[in-house]
């Protein structure tokens, strides 16, 4: 299992959603967070903005869907054809274990599943 | 050392809290997100795609509303994963869907601000 976090612009956010459904994986977790690039912020005149709002989005697929996936967001959350600035960055951490809480189930990267006894 | 990310309902928060702190694990980062799982169930839908209309069959898991819920983030020593985890799920059990998902993911390091000292011994122990 993999855990994708995709940091996104806010109003691509919609775009990405709809995106990730239409592929296929429907969970998502949503997070509003601020934060800086490597541009350092965006600087207007004398002001420096080093803290834009962004959208970070928390998704955990299967091995083997990473690159389908994070092709996905690269395409849905793109400005233009080529790019720009501040679309943000993708970040992929392995995930070792998943839990449903409703049914307790356990499921492992290698596709095992037990359930919990509590 | 691991991560143990749990994404629950909003209102189970406080049992939540306190059922780890008397768990002995008493550190914790909350934060407030949306999101969404494998669908909304609606149960004429369930219905109807039962009894095989293919209207309701294709509108099955999809639903772009996006839910409430509250994220805990919690680095707790490889030995503690477990008791983190059952407790988790001991408590948000409903049964229901919308119950929360838990995943664990290593750590490679934690280090203490205020001390600076890093390793296990900023982690909650037993």
């Amino acid at each position: 299992m993999i855990m994708i976090r995709s940091i996104v612009r806010p109003d691509k956010v919609d775009n990405v959603l709809a995106a990730l459904m239409e592929a296929g994986f429907p969970a998502v977790t949503k997070i509003s967070v601020v934060g800086r690039g490597k541009q350092r912020g965006i600087k207007i005149g004398e002001i420096t903005y080093d803290e834009i709002p962004k959208e970070l989005l928390l998704t955990v697929v299967p091995d083997q869907d990473k690159d389908y996936v994070i092709k996905t967001v690269i395409k849905a959350a793109r400005t233009g054809v080529k790019g720009a600035f501040g679309d943000g960055k993708i970040f992929v951490t392995p995930v070792h274990e998943v839990y449903t809480i409703s049914s307790g189930i356990k499921e492992l990267p290698s596709g095992e599943i037990e359930e919990v006894k509590i | 050392m691991k991560e143990v990310m749990a994404i629950v309902r909003m209102n189970m928060m406080n049992k939540t809290k306190k059922a780890l702190s008397e768990a002995g694990i008493s550190s914790m980062t909350a934060r407030d997100a949306l999101g969404r799982g494998k669908g909304l169930v609606d149960c004429s839908l369930l219905e109807g795609a039962e009894k095989g209309y293919e209207e309701a069959i294709a509108q099955l898991g999809h639903s772009q509303r996006l839910i409430p819920k509250r994220i805990l983030l919690i680095v707790v020593p490889g030995n503690l994963v477990d008791t983190t985890v059952k407790t988790i799920i001991k408590v948000n059990r409903t049964g229901k869907s919308g119950d929360g998902k838990i995943f664990v993911s290593p750590v490679m390091d934690s280090v203490s601000v205020r001390t600076g000292e890093s390793g296990k011994t900023v982690l909650d122990e037993i």
